[in-house]
């Protein structure tokens, strides 16, 4: 394999012909090599649909960095900024796979009808856990159901509580990400502020936890 | 809608997670600040955060925005460590 700098992987791979399919042909055992590394942490190697995963990725990788070219700044090394695009790929992917049988309904309740009350699982804590965190939960939750918006509060159920990927919740409700993020910011805003001003400061709050 | 609630509520209070969650949940205010970058916006730098990480570079101005906004989205976060394996020599 060529040892490319930037510029050479990108002079190569912009113009048709048999130096765009020599880098093409680089990148993709480049890919096919590294990106099991930084996707076995969420789908094991073992798994049978492994190895077509990183196949799909790495093909619709090389055509995204075909189309995209013209986006890459040149600030790091070319090959970082392919690993990139494949891991927002093949994350998105493993997430959509692993949710896709979940019914997240209360995600699309609107506030008409006020929607869905914020709980975590339990009314209890584990057993080893003390009555201090007891107290904290209700507090928090009492706040959840008080201060935030009915979208808020559901976003933050399905994101905190249930541990729904921010792009998944985005591909739910019809949004993109940042939207997501942008409501969640928000949120934590508003609940961190509320906090402050009852006297419960959330730093204190986690430094129960820590004991 | 409600047999999956009471289902994922079984499932979890079987496992006692609600400390953790909680405590996810106050790390994360703790964390949280008036401004903070958005998620295209950690996107767009983080192969060069990652580059500069694995230089051991100290993480100070914008870097440490990057980092605070890894601190309070887990999205991010899976996305910067796939990537930090993947550009990690073997």
């Amino acid at each position: 394999m060529t040892d490319r700098d930037n510029d050479s992987w990108v002079n190569d791979l912009r113009k048709p012909g048999l130096q765009r399919e020599e880098a093409l042909r680089d990148m993709r055992s480049q890919l096919e090599r590294v990106l099991p590394r930084g996707i076995s942490r969420w789908l094991s190697p073992n798994n049978a649909e492994f190895d077509d995963l990183v196949e799909d990725v790495t093909q619709e990788t090389l055509l995204r960095v075909l189309s995209q070219l013209d986006s890459f700044e040149g600030k790091g090394k070319f090959a970082n900024w392919v690993y990139k695009i494949a891991v927002r790929l093949a994350l998105n992917e493993l997430r959509r796979r692993k949710w896709r049988n979940v019914s997240l309904d209360f995600l699309q309740q609107e506030a008409d009808d006020g929607g869905v009350p914020f709980q975590f699982p339990s009314a209890d804590p584990s057993p080893e856990s003390m009555a201090e965190r007891r107290e904290i939960m209700h507090l928090v939750q009492h706040a959840i159901n008080e201060e935030l918006t009915a979208k808020q509060r559901a976003v933050m159920q399905a994101v905190v509580i249930y541990g729904v990927p921010m792009e998944e919740v985005a591909r739910r409700i019809g949004r993109d990400r940042n939207a997501v993020y942008k409501l969640l910011h928000d949120a934590r805003k508003r609940l961190k502020s509320h906090l402050k001003k009852s006297g419960f400061p959330p730093e204190e709050l986690l430094a129960v936890f820590d004991k | 809608m409600k047999r999956f609630l009471i289902w994922l509520k079984e499932r979890l209070v079987s496992k006692g997670k609600s400390d953790s969650m909680l405590a996810n949940l106050m790390r994360m205010l703790a964390a949280t600040k008036d401004k903070e970058l958005a998620c295209d916006d950690v996107y767009a730098m983080l192969e060069n955060f990652t580059e500069a990480i694995l230089r051991g570079e100290p993480v100070t101005g914008l870097m440490a925005s990057i980092e605070q906004h890894l601190e309070v989205c887990p999205d991010c976060r899976d996305e910067y460590e796939a990537l930090l394996k993947m550009m990690k020599p073997a």
